[in-house]
Parts: structure tokens; C-alpha cells; sequence
């Protein structure tokens, strides 16, 4: 089995929010989106994913209440607060800076 | 604000826990059936869906942990991690106690002695900016430290620019009498400005002004807090009241508040503390001309700004002006700051006994890390167990520590208890007078000291143990089982390493030990040149009132040492103005000899002191050449004196003393010559003296003295002639007060209580190292047997005698005590030199303390092997097929 990549460091947080942007979901429901939504790149271990979702109910950024699914049975969805659309805002102009920084350093020199 | 938010939530968690773990279970296991779906759907098998989902998503237990960690308050984890150790530790009662024992002990003496350099040498002193305080003496080549002359003093306190104030004191004891028994009060003679210096006020009434200075002037007195209270019932209007001092009138001024504690001093010396009952006006007597007298001490305030070295210097330019208009002397000014006057003496001995104790901390700590050691050896597969199942190994070194913390802590805790109870008995041992030793408390200071102190310990110890187990490969702890086995050939190093420190360790405390002990037993066995047993002493103070003249003081004692003399039980009775050991330092100098010109830079000079005839009998002071005084030397007689040894072989090298001459005169007539009638043995001002100074004697009657101590021999108990005595003097004068009745065995033990002190604390340390040390090996030693006790039966089933194997672990043992040994010896040889000035007559490098320890120790760690050496020999080979 090929080690898939992992996530870069300091992103999970952002990609559940956007996740969240769409729908409130449970946690299984955000892994899965992910990882669709990254073409099977990207999957989220529970091991991450929840301390994660901790983090964020902790921060405000997210809300969670137990519902049912549409197979009848308990689970706790969180749902994206104003809070938490707004640190995504925050969120994703850093990435961006970031990746567009990174870019320019990768970028060969004699292709300009 | 949101971190306001984010604390409540995480309180609602913190007591909502089930709930919040519950719910996780929920939506994980939710999680997990999710996936196993949609294996499912996928076409597995539903176990093999069930399996995948497992390896997918990893350790659940590991993902509640983490999640529970971000909501958690930080020290929930902590408390989990202390619930844990304690529950390791009860179940391990043997091993706790023997720990948490040792550390107590160890911590407990450190705490004590602790105790006892916070209140001597780190409390400040009890006036307020005590650094601005210094002594003042004068100094020369033979005089290193000597009291001031009063109108030296004068001069100095006029011109001098660097103090705020300049003050001058000297001993005046007086005799309190009416109002019930006459009693003794220690006092002293101070100048104006003496509680100013010290920047204390009287908390009734005022202190003396330069008006008091003037002869005439000076009966009025300031009482001590404890006089006031205890005589005069604290009554607030007693100022300006007046009491009966030496027979005279005097009226009271002032009284100090309590804790006004005298600064100690070197002449005639009152220990420090509040040590003082009354103060009286010093006045200035006789011709201003002459300066050779010295009796007062001087203290000062140093102006803001000014340093000790710049006001030296100053001092030095005046009193070499005072010199020049004087006639010069050669005395040059001494400033010394009042904490290292009071400290400076025992500082270097309590800075020891911490070393000394901290060693024993070190070993105790050795000893503690070895037991963790064996244990962790003995919980390898807890540990691989844990590692596997994904603990963090930086959670497993936190856990581990915690535990060593709480071992620390709980023999901390028990160690302050113990030093509660060690710093009574310190403060018991203090030799009288010790400076500041009612200072010495069990304070919060020192139970800041002791947790301090703990957690290092618990680091110290902890951290290596902890540092091992983590390291440790999970698969090999579990394949390996629940037996341990030898163990990594790191941590045997390791445990080798702390035996050879403990060995070495408990040696140089040892050598410390020995060093003193020999010390202590020279001054115990040397000759003291007196006869301390059956010796009763007493100080007598006759009031100048009633007693006016030489003659009368003359008269007092003759009578009184007569009458004790022909009491029955009684050898021998005298008086002399001090005794043997008790510092006593008068001296006079530039007397001229007979037949022999003045040497051109130093005065001649030689203790002088009185004597009844009976004084040198009764405390068994050896008569070398001619005779003791007898009641022929009155007044009226030829002027005689009696010189000893060292005085006799200085100034008359080579010849016979007796019959020989001297003089205070420049000019003398017959009369002014003092003839040497007898030369008695030599006795040191104390014990620890290099040598005897040149002294001599006169006949009481020739120079009557109103103090004197009174010296009786008994033919047995000498206790039982206390009342006889108060008796003899109750019928001479009703109103004298008999005062420091003692022993002169008491005398003599209190002289040599400071190196005893010493010597018994380090002796004690060296005693719980070497018996710290005995373990930790014994320890080691018999971990490694019962490591290897398959190996050692295989060996004797196959025909090896037992004496092989007996040799093979004493070996081992061998190897690490003399190791151990050796390094302590010569870490001991550089250290005994901070010991070099605390010894007597004793080198550093003594060879004989350096064997013995040596030996001895080898020795001691050796016997402790010997028990796990002797199960070595007994192992049997069913022990190894059970094993394997």
C-alpha cells in the first residue's frame, strides 16, 4: 500500500471550515468530503480529525448538535458560526500569500 | 473575552467529563461503522471491513486522548499522571519506604542546616541598613585587632568625614541592688550616639548626649526591654526614677525596646544578641596626653556613599596625623562591616556542614535513582506494552517523572518535618554564644528551601531512570516478557557510575570527618597546662561605693579566699582576674629589663593579670622555678611577680628567670622594679591558640582589682561547695552578688564547643553517607546476582566450586568500591584544604586519615557485597530451566 501524502501542517483547521461552508456535517462526512473533494488525495485520520474539531468548537468557530442522519441514526453535526466564516477568510489570504510566496521560490529564474 | 469563552467551556467540560467522553465514544464508534459500510458496499467481507476500518483509522484510544488533551485543562493530565504514581507507589510499600526514608533523612538534614545559615548568615542583621555599620579597631604587626584609646576615639569622632556617626563602648557590668537579691548585670559603657550608630531609639526616653561624657555626669542608665519587664513590672512612668547601681544612685533616661540586640565584642567580650541589661554613660578620665591605654571599641555608621575602604583610608590619614601629635605608635586603623564581624567566624564552618550535608543528598539522590533503576528494569514490559499501544515516549518520561516527583515531594515533606525537630537539636548543640542563634527558625524560607530542594532532587534522581525505560524497544520488552533481563549494557554503566560517585562521595565526607576527629582529639589530649576537674569558679564585682580604695578590694579577697580556704572539702582557694580559656587579652607593654637595652621598633610587652596566693593551686597550674605569692606579698613588700614559661624563655633565653628584673619606668628608683619570686607553666588564651602568649602576674594586694573570679578546689564533688561559697561571701558583704557560678570543667568544655559542633555534625553525615553508600552497593550488587543467578547456577551445576563464584561478584564489587574509593580519596585531598583553617594541629593531607578512610570504606562496601555474594554460591540450575 502507497503512503498517501499527508496534509500540510497547519491546514486541517482550514479545510474543515471550508468543508463546513457547504453543508453541516458529521465528522465521517467531513473526512469523506475531503478526501472526494481532493480526488482521494487527502484523507483525514481520526487520530487528527477530532482533536481538530475539538479545537475548533473550543475556538468558536464551529457548533455541534447530535441529529439524525438520513439512515436514522445519532450523530453529532457541526455546523460553520459567523466566527468561523470570518477565520476562514483570515485563514485562506495566509494560504494564499503563502502558496503565491512559495511559488515565486520555486519559480525558475530563467523562465521570467 | 474569547479566552474568557474558551475557560468556561473548558470548565463545563472539565465537569461534564462523562458526558464529554461519552459522546466522543458515540462519535467515533459512529465513525468506524461508517466506514465498515462502506467496505461493505465495496465487496468486503464484513470482517475483513470490520479489520480494514481498524488499521485505517489507527489507535481510538490514542484519537480520545489527543481530543480530550485540546479540551482539557493541562493539569488534568497531571493529576492523572500523580493518581498513577501514587497508585505504584502503594503498591510497592517496600520500595516507597525505603525511598521516600532515605530522601527524608537526607533532605530533612539539609533543610536543618539550612535553617541554621538563613538564620545566622542570610537573615540581615537587626538594624536597619546594617551594611552601613562597621567596627572600628586599631591594628599593627603584633596586634592584628585592638580596642581603641578613648581620646584617640575623641579625635577620630571630630574630624573624621566618612561617618554619620562614630560611637564607642566597653564592658561595664554593675551590681543592681534593693528590691530583693543583689544581682550582676551584664552593661556596658556607651558614648553618645552609640543607639544612633545602630539606628535604634529607646522606646521610653532618650539615649546619652556628649553632657553624659563629662565625669560627674554619668549615673544615669538606659534598661534593657527584658530588665525593665522583669524587675520593674514594665511600669511606663520608670523614666526618670532612680535604682541603686554599685551602691550609687543612678537615674533612668531610657529604655531600649525589645530585640535590641547588643553587636557583640571583642574585649571582655558579651556574646551577641540581646545579651545586654543596662547601658551607662562611658566618661572620658585622665590626661588627653596620654594615649597608650586601649580598652573602648568603636562602631560607626558610614555616611551614605562611603565605602568601608574609603573610610579606612581616611581613618588611616587621621590617626597618622594623631600619631605625629602625639608621639608616633605604629597603630593603623581596622574596618571591618558589622555582618562579617558578627558571621565572619562561623561562616566558613556552616558553609562546610551545607557541603557536607548536600553530599549526603547527592548519595541519598544515587541511591534513589539505583532503586528506580532496578524497578524500571523490573516494569519493562508495562512500559513496552504502553509504547506499543502508541503512549507517546514524551508522555511516558513526564509520567515517570511525575512519579519521581511525588517520591521527592513526599520525602520532602517528611523531611521538613524531621528538620522541624533536627534544628531544636542543632540549636540545642550550638556552642553558648554562638552569634545569632536565636535567629535559627523553621521558617517559610526554609520550606521554600526544602520544596526547592525536593523537586531537584526528584529531577536529579528521576531523570535518568525515566530517560532509560523510554528508550526502551517495544517489541524486545514484550518478547522478552515479564522476566527482565541483565538489562542494557548502558544502564549497567549507569548503574556502576552512581555506585562509584556514592563510594566516592561517602569518602570525602569521611576524610572531612576524620580530619576533624583527629583534630578534636589534639585539643582534647593536649595538656591544657590546668587542672579543670573539682574546680569551682565565680565572678565577685566589688562596688567602687564601698569599696574605695586598693586596700579594701585587697582586704575583700585575702579574707574571703582565707575563709574558703580552711573550709572543710576544700584543697585550695584563690582569686585571679580571669581564668584560663576565656580570651582574656590585657596586656601591657614597653616595660624595660633589667640589664638589657629596649629593642628599637617593638615595645616589650606581656599579658598581665592578679592573683590571690592561692589562684595558681587551686587550678593546678604547674609551679616551674621558685615559689608561688604568699600573704608576705602585701602592699608594703617588695614589689614581686610571677611570670610563665613562654615570658621567661622570650626575655630571658637561656637563664634563669628568678631573681631577675623589669620595669614600667624610663627613670626607675628601687621601688619601681618588679622582681621575678617564681615561673609557672604555660596555659593559651584558648584551646585552638598556636601558643602561649608571655605573661605574668602580680600579687593581688600589690595591684588590687575590684573584679575578680573566685577559683576553688574541692577534695571531691566541687558542685557541692556552690552554697558554702555564696555563704562565705553573704558573710563578708551581704550585698554582693556571687554571679557565673560554674565549673571549670563547664569553662573549659564551652571553649572547645565550636570545633566539637562541627565535629560531631560532619561526623554524623559521614556516618549516614558511608551507611547510604553501604546500601546503594549492597543494592547493585544484588540486583546483578539475581540477574545473574541462572548463569551462577548453570556454572555450579556444571562443576564450578562456589568459591569461583564467590570471587567472581566480589570482583565486580571490588572493582566498583576501589574505583570509587580512589576518586574519593583525591577529590578529598582537594577539598580538605577548605577544612586546613578549621583543624588543629593537624595536616590536610594527614596520611593516616587518608589510609584509614580509604581502607575502611573498601572495606564497608565489600562486607555490604558480601551477602549477595554469599546467594551467588547457593544458586541452583533449576532457576535458569525455570527461566528459559
Amino acid at each position: 500500500m502507497a503512503k498517501k501524502p499527508d496534509l500540510l501542517p497547519g491546514t486541517l483547521d482550514m479545510l474543515i471550515l471550508k468543508t463546513l461552508t457547504r453543508a453541516p456535517l458529521h465528522g465521517y462526512g467531513i473526512a469523506l468530503s475531503i478526501k472526494r473533494f481532493s480526488d482521494e488525495v487527502l484523507t483525514v485520520e481520526e487520530g487528527s480529525l477530532y482533536p481538530a474539531l475539538q479545537r475548533l468548537l473550543l475556538q468558536g468557530w464551529v457548533k455541534a448538535e447530535w441529529k439524525m442522519t438520513e439512515t436514522n441514526r445519532r450523530a453529532r453535526f457541526y455546523t460553520l458560526t459567523a466566527a468561523g466564516r470570518k477565520q476562514l477568510g483570515v485563514e485562506l489570504t495566509q494560504f494564499d500569500q503563502m502558496i503565491a510566496a512559495i511559488g515565486r521560490v520555486l519559480r525558475d529564474p530563467q523562465e521570467a | 473575552m474569547n479566552n474568557l469563552s474558551r475557560f468556561t467551556k473548558k470548565l463545563s467540560i472539565l465537569f461534564g467529563r462523562q458526558q464529554f467522553l461519552s459522546d466522543l465514544d458515540e462519535e467515533i464508534s459512529f465513525h468506524r461503522q461508517q466506514a465498515e459500510q462502506e467496505f461493505i458496499a465495496a465487496g468486503m467481507s464484513p470482517q475483513e471491513a470490520h479489520y480494514t476500518a481498524m488499521r485505517q483509522f489507527g489507535n481510538a484510544t490514542r484519537a480520545k486522548e489527543s481530543s480530550h488533551e485540546v479540551v482539557g485543562f493541562s493539569f488534568e493530565s497531571v493529576l492523572q499522571d500523580v493518581r498513577y504514581a501514587l497508585r505504584q507507589l502503594v503498591a510497592n510499600p517496600g520500595f516507597t519506604a525505603v525511598i521516600t526514608l532515605t530522601l527524608a533523612l537526607s533532605i530533612g538534614a539539609n533543610s536543618a542546616i539550612f535553617s541554621v545559615i538563613e538564620g545566622v548568615l542570610l537573615k540581615p542583621l537587626p538594624y536597619p541598613h546594617a551594611e552601613q555599620i562597621v567596627r572600628v579597631f586599631l591594628s599593627s604587626a603584633e596586634f592584628p585587632k585592638f580596642p581603641l584609646n578613648p581620646f584617640d576615639f575623641r579625635d577620630f569622632r571630630e574630624r573624621n568625614k566618612s561617618f554619620e556617626s562614630l560611637a564607642a563602648f566597653t564592658r561595664g557590668d554593675m551590681q543592681l541592688s534593693g528590691n530583693g537579691q543583689p544581682v550582676q548585670l551584664s552593661g556596658f559603657k556607651i558614648t553618645a550616639g552609640y543607639f544612633h550608630v545602630l539606628g535604634l531609639k529607646p522606646a521610653l526616653g532618650r539615649e546619652f548626649d556628649t553632657h553624659n561624657e563629662v565625669p560627674g555626669n554619668t549615673q544615669q542608665v538606659i534598661l534593657s526591654d527584658r530588665l525593665w519587664r522583669s524587675r520593674f513590672n514594665a511600669d511606663p512612668q520608670i523614666v526618670g526614677g532612680k535604682i541603686t547601681l554599685d551602691m550609687l544612685p543612678y537615674t533612668i533616661i531610657g529604655v531600649m525596646p525589645a530585640n535590641t540586640e547588643h553587636p557583640g565584642n571583642d574585649y571582655h567580650a558579651v556574646p551577641y544578641g540581646e545579651s545586654v541589661d543596662v547601658w551607662s554613660p562611658f566618661a572620658f578620665e585622665g590626661n588627653p596626653a596620654q594615649r597608650g591605654s586601649h580598652f573602648i571599641e568603636g562602631i560607626a555608621r558610614l555616611k551614605t556613599g562611603v565605602t568601608s575602604e574609603q573610610a579606612n583610608a581616611e581613618m588611616n590619614a587621621l590617626m597618622a596625623q594623631i600619631g605625629n601629635e602625639h608621639g608616633g605608635t605604629g597603630w593603623k586603623v581596622l574596618l571591618i562591616p558589622l555582618y562579617r564581624e558578627i558571621v565572619g567566624a562561623n561562616q566558613r564552618m556552616l558553609l562546610v556542614l551545607l557541603g557536607a550535608v548536600g553530599m549526603v543528598l547527592l548519595i541519598a539522590c544515587a541511591n534513589a535513582a539505583n532503586l528506580l533503576l532496578a524497578r524500571a528494569a523490573a516494569r519493562q514490559r508495562e512500559v513496552a506494552v504502553r509504547l506499543a499501544l502508541g503512549a507517546p515516549r514524551r508522555r511516558l518520561i513526564r509520567q515517570m517523572m511525575t512519579e519521581s516527583l511525588v517520591i521527592a515531594l513526599l520525602g520532602g515533606g517528611l523531611g521538613a518535618l524531621l528538620a522541624e525537630v533536627g534544628v531544636k537539636t542543632l540549636v540545642a548543640l550550638l556552642p553558648a554564644g554562638f552569634p545569632r542563634a536565636h535567629e535559627i527558625h523553621v521558617n517559610l524560607l526554609v520550606f521554600a528551601f526544602t520544596f526547592f530542594v525536593s523537586i531537584c532532587t526528584g529531577i536529579l534522581f528521576g531523570l535518568a531512570p525515566a530517560l532509560q525505560a523510554s528508550r526502551m524497544d517495544p517489541r524486545r520488552g514484550l518478547h522478552e516478557g515479564g522476566r527482565s533481563q541483565t538489562g542494557s549494557a548502558r544502564q549497567g554503566r549507569l548503574r556502576n557510575a552512581l555506585v562509584i560517585s556514592e563510594v566516592s562521595l561517602a569518602c570525602v565526607l569521611l576524610i572531612g570527618a576524620g580530619l576533624m576527629l583527629r583534630s578534636f582529639l589534639n585539643q582534647l589530649h593536649l595538656d591544657p597546662g590546668f587542672r579543670q576537674e573539682q574546680v569551682l569558679t565565680a565572678t565577685l564585682s566589688l562596688p567602687h561605693a564601698e569599696y574605695k580604695t586598693g586596700a579594701d578590694n585587697a582586704r575583700f579577697y585575702s579574707r574571703l579566699t582565707t575563709a574558703l580556704s580552711n573550709l572543710p572539702g576544700v584543697e585550695s582557694a584563690g582569686a585571679g582576674s580571669d581564668l584560663p580559656w576565656t580570651g582574656y587579652d590585657e596586656n601591657a607593654g614597653g616595660f624595660n629589663i633589667e640589664g638589657k637595652r629596649p629593642p628599637a621598633q617593638q615595645e616589650d610587652h606581656a599579658r598581665y593579670h592578679m592573683a590571690t596566693p592561692g589562684y595558681f593551686r587551686a587550678l593546678g597550674i604547674p609551679l616551674v622555678r621558685g615559689r608561688f605569692f604568699t600573704d608576705a606579698d602585701t602592699k608594703d613588700a617588695p614589689q614581686v611577680v610571677i611570670v610563665n614559661h613562654s615570658m621567661a624563655a622570650l626575655y630571658w633565653p637561656g637563664e634563669d628567670a628568678v631573681g631577675k628584673r623589669f620595669t614600667f619606668e624610663d627613670k626607675p628608683v628601687e621601688k619601681d622594679w618588679f622582681r621575678i619570686v617564681g615561673v609557672v607553666g604555660d596555659v593559651k588564651d584558648k584551646p585552638d591558640s598556636l601558643s602561649a602568649e608571655p605573661a605574668f602576674w602580680w600579687p593581688h594586694p600589690q595591684a588590687p582589682h575590684p573584679d575578680m573570679t573566685v577559683v576553688v578546689r574541692a577534695n571531691g564533688d566541687a558542685r557541692a561547695l556552690a552554697d558554702s561559697l555564696r555563704t562565705q561571701v553573704r558573710l563578708l558583704d551581704p550585698s554582693l552578688a556571687v554571679a557565673n557560678l560554674r565549673l571549670m570543667d563547664q569553662v573549659a568544655d564551652e571553649s572547645i564547643a565550636t570545633p566539637r559542633f562541627a565535629f560531631s555534625l560532619v561526623g554524623l553525615f559521614a556516618g549516614l553517607a558511608i551507611v547510604l553508600a553501604a546500601i546503594g552497593t549492597y543494592g547493585v550488587i544484588s540486583y546483578s546476582v539475581s540477574q545473574r543467578l541462572p548463569e551462577f547456577g548453570l556454572r555450579l551445576a556444571l562443576g564450578a566450586p562456589p568459591g569461583n563464584v564467590l570471587r567472581m561478584v566480589l570482583v565486580q564489587a571490588a572493582r566498583l568500591t576501589i574505583t570509587g574509593a580512589v576518586v574519593g580519596l583525591i577529590v578529598g585531598l582537594v577539598l580538605a584544604r577548605v577544612l586546613r583553617s578549621m583543624v588543629y594541629n593537624v595536616s590536610s593531607t594527614d596520611p593516616l586519615t587518608f589510609t584509614a578512610v580509604g581502607f575502611g570504606v573498601i572495606a564497608i562496601a565489600m562486607l555490604a557485597c558480601w551477602l549477595p555474594a554469599r546467594r551467588a554460591t547457593k544458586a541452583s540450575p533449576m532457576i535458569a530451566l525455570r527461566a528459559e
